[in-house]
């Protein structure tokens, strides 16, 4: 290993060694190749470009869809790495991004993560510009693909940005993307065969577990018995913050581990002092939705539960992802019904437009563009919904401009064959998580060639198709309680425990 | 008490501050009167009944209500016959309601049994709703910052995500003598500021802190551990926000730290909505309403909008340009003898050559001086 990235790497992440797949990425990057580099979820993918950042001249840019996990990261890496990173995304006031885009035109940042919206205005390129982009890496790159899960119109523009900036190089990672997704990828950016770096997505330390429920009261006993049996700390995942309340409320009324829930409903500091209450072990499991567990550092999760069916085979792999980064077996558990198909299925049905929907739509972006939240209500139309049909709309102007037609031709039609498209991806995504639970071979096997992954190794137990025994993952100690509540309560006391002398 | 009991505290604890806070809207107002004021909202209609009714310690109580979260407690406000359903009157009536003799006694109850009073008392001033939140998400950064320090620990993830909050501890411990300030007297001025407060406000405010040794609680966590509800739990911490944010506006002296939590260095006058502000600096020049809203360009009813705002919150302004103390005097009797608030009603007493800007300017300086 290089000597000067070796010093890096202990400096500034505290590692000694690369992990696997590591070096041969940061290694093709400095080389000004663009890269696409496949590790599984934990495995170390952050370090890819944040290493070469220290490295290059000039500016890194991170494109990431996550605002909260943004967030985290450039916190992480100013205040545990040091080094000069900053966000910029649309939920910061104009004298803030102001404040961030003089840092990044005078060269004072080595690191800015950026949402792919804020990227596409013009005085953001422009102060890129005059940084001079050295890489541009796009994480979570499988949302640019249409056969993505995850797919977000906005990636689409990447492509065109990457030129606009001059063209730096490329780096594409992520942790789910089957084959064609990759394809994709690679001919979007330019990126060769041979630089396509593709570490094993197999989780070897993972046993898959399934059970199929009759209804929500045995669906309930289930999992509050795998809670109070598991060896923590555990995940379980809802699919709506709903179903994490009540389910909160009703295991804290029986259980006997420290559980509390999360979701995008609560309050940042909640949310941030539960996170960090698990993080520091006062909470054995966390009941969730999704919103939990994006840039989450806690190496030591030992399983996690869902609840109901996920969406796909992509969200479902990256859920359980989080367990056992520290190489320690751990246990995945997923509960579903044939319920749970039927309601994934309406709210699929819920998400896409109707060409009736496409119509009204298109007669209020023709009235003044773009509808604002009083006239979309009046349609009945969700503000997600909108931005999906503000794109294809102008999309769908833009394609008419171009043409020599002088008569536009109805633009419905055409929006209605994109948005129908898409809905068949997440049909087809949907069809696949629900032959993985009715499948009647090998988990790991049907997971990992769903990734295009071949190796199959586990450690301790592979898949309950393949036979596993639960109670080797059962466990009896919980969370270390923080010291009983004194009878008497002392201010001076407390206060001298939360701010101690020098 | 166990958890079932927290469960309908909460419930009747919604009830009681509810109801409480629509006593004085019945009749006036509508049934959404009192969700946009313990919503907070901003609007102008909202601030001024805030003042009107004087419902302070109600605004932005729940700043979390949804709409269906109210449309709840109003149900079960109907169904126990503590409401009733009302038509307005007017030209235009917009429909109202009456608490009955029931619901009278129930709030009043409520209000006894709960300690109302004690809790609501800080909230005299209009703007601690407001300034609430800011000073707790800087107190409670600064104490786990100061927290890390004093346990060399500094690689730890901030509690609160807000940058300007973030900004400002950064410059309230980045120079190193005001550093060592905090480290050294924090403590104590946490101490001597909670010591006169009730051992559970106390405790409430200690136990969300985070710091080097200790995770901060949820409100959800604590009312849990003390068997409480999270609303009754809201209701004391409100009040020791509040409590705490008054001495140390009136006693800057005896808190030479803590104080530098309530300065409010915005260079707007922080007592306004922005646009508001930017209205009152013109309006101090001695520039005339049509004026300004030309030299703005906004409609001049929005400068109205905010001549009242500046009448409710910056005392010191004088008015006598829009209304005389004669017009003044006759509004207030006409308000008096009718016993409401309500401008149609007024200005019908009145007259034509009152205009509505005159009424609600009378009204927002009676709450003034009712305050003082």
């Amino acid at each position: 290993m290089n000597n000067e990235w070796q010093q890096q790497l202990q400096q500034h992440f505290g590692y000694g060694e690369f992990r696997p797949g590591q070096e041969s990425i940061i290694k093709r990057v400095l080389a000004g190749k663009s890269v696409l580099g496949l590790m599984a979820t934990g495995g170390g993918k952050s370090v890819t470009y944040q290493l070469p950042a220290l490295l290059l001249p000039g500016i890194t840019v991170v494109v990431s869809p996550l605002i909260s996990l943004m967030v985290d990261q450039v916190q992480q890496l100013r205040t545990k790495r040091k080094i000069p990173a900053a966000y910029l995304n649309s939920t910061q006031e104009a004298a803030e991004a102001r404040e961030v885009l003089q840092k990044i035109a005078s060269g004072q940042c080595k690191l800015l993560y950026i949402s792919p919206e804020k990227l596409q205005q013009p005085y953001v390129q422009q102060a890129l510009k005059r940084a001079t982009v050295s890489l541009f890496a796009i994480d979570e790159a499988h949302c640019i693909s249409a056969w993505g899960h995850d797919f977000r119109t906005d990636y689409l523009r990447l492509p065109d940005t990457v030129k606009q900036l001059g063209n730096p190089p490329v780096l594409a990672v992520t942790a789910t993307a089957t084959t064609a997704v990759r394809e994709e990828i690679c001919s979007l950016f330019g990126i060769d065969r041979e630089n396509v770096v593709v570490q094993t997505l197999n989780r070897a330390n993972i046993a898959y577990d399934l059970a199929e429920v009759g209804g929500e009261s045995e669906r309930r006993q289930l999992t509050f018995d795998l809670i109070d049996q598991l060896a923590g700390p555990g995940i379980v995942y809802c699919s709506t913050r709903q179903a994490v309340e009540v389910l909160v409320a009703a295991y804290q009324l029986e259980g006997k581990r420290h559980v509390d829930g999360y979701h995008g409903g609560m309050n940042s500091m909640e949310r941030m002092l539960i996170q960090t209450q698990f993080l520091a072990g006062e909470l054995d499991v966390i009941i969730a939705t999704n919103a939990f567990g994006m840039g989450i550092d806690k190496p030591d999760i030992r399983y996690v539960i869902h609840y109901q069916l996920p969406a796909s085979l992509e969200a479902y792999s990256q859920e359980i992802g989080r367990i056992g980064r520290d190489g320690q077996p751990g246990y995945a558990m997923l509960l579903y019904s044939q319920d749970d198909i039927h309601l994934h299925q309406y709210m699929l049905d819920k998400e896409y437009p109707t060409p009736a929907q496409i119509q009204q739509f298109c007669q209020l972006y023709g009235a003044g563009a773009p509808p604002d939240p009083k006239a979309l209500a009046s349609i009945d139309m969700s503000e997600e919904m909108a931005a999906m049909l503000t794109f294809y709309t102008e999309r769908a102007l833009g394609k008419a401009q171009v043409s020599t037609t002088t008569e536009m031709a109805n633009p419905v039609q055409d929006i209605w064959q994109e948005t129908e498209k898409r809905k068949a991806v997440k049909q087809k995504k949907l069809a696949e998580m629900r032959s993985y639970v009715l499948t009647d071979r090998c988990l790991r096997k049907h997971l990992n060639q769903y990734f295009g992954e071949s190796d199959l190794g586990f450690t301790r137990f592979c898949c309950s198709r393949c036979g596993l025994q639960r109670e080797s993952y059962e466990g009896r100690q919980t969370a270390l309680l923080q010291r009983e509540v004194q009878n008497s309560w002392n201010l001076r006391q407390a206060l001298d425990m939360l701010l101690p002398k020098k | 008490m166990n958890s079932q009991n927290s469960v309908a505290e909460e419930r009747e604890l919604l009830c009681a501050v509810a109801l409480n806070a629509m006593l004085p809207l019945a009749n006036e107002r509508t049934l959404q009167a009192a969700y946009y004021i313990l919503r907070g909202r901003k609007a102008n209609q909202t601030l001024q009944d805030v003042h009107l009714y004087n419902l302070y310690p109600y605004y932005r109580m729940f700043p979390g209500f949804s709409k269906e979260d109210w449309d709840k407690i109003v149900a079960t406000l109907f169904q126990n016959d503590y409401l009733q359903p009302c038509e307005g009157e007017g030209p235009s009536p917009k429909p109202t309601f009456l608490v009955t003799a029931n619901g009278r006694q129930f709030a009043e109850h409520a209000y006894e049994k709960y300690g109302f009073a004690v809790w609501f008392a800080p909230f005299t001033r209009f703007d601690l709703a407001a300034r609430i939140e800011s000073f707790w998400q800087r107190l409670h950064l600064l104490v786990q910052t100061v927290s890390q320090l004093l346990g060399k620990d500094l690689g730890f993830v901030p509690v609160v995500m807000d940058k300007s909050v973030q900004q400002w501890v950064k410059e309230q411990v980045g120079p190193a003598r005001l550093r060592e300030a905090w480290e050294a007297g924090l403590s104590e001025e946490l101490f001597r500021l909670w010591e006169p407060l009730q051992p559970q406000v106390q405790e409430l405010l200690v136990a969300q802190l985070s710091g080097v040794s200790q995770v901060g609680k949820t409100l959800g966590q604590l009312a849990k551990q003390k068997q409480s509800s999270k609303v009754y739990l809201t209701l004391l911490f409100r009040y020791g926000l509040a409590a705490s944010i008054l001495r140390l506006s009136e006693e800057k002296q005896a808190f030479p730290l803590l104080s530098r939590l309530v300065v409010q260095e915005n260079k707007l006058d922080p007592r306004l909505s922005d646009s508001a502000a930017r209205t009152y600096a013109l309006v101090q020049r001695g520039i005339h309403k049509a004026e300004i809203a030309a030299q703005r360009q906004v409609k001049e009813s929005t400068v109205e909008d905010h001549l009242v705002e500046i009448a409710l919150r910056c005392p010191e302004w004088d008015a006598a340009d829009y209304l005389s103390s004669e017009t003044r005097a006759a509004i207030m009797a006409a308000s008096e003898q009718l016993q409401t608030s309500r401008l149609r009603l007024i200005k019908d007493r009145v007259g034509p050559t009152v205009s509505y800007l005159q009424i609600r300017l009378a009204l927002a300086r009676r709450q003034e001086e009712s305050n003082e």
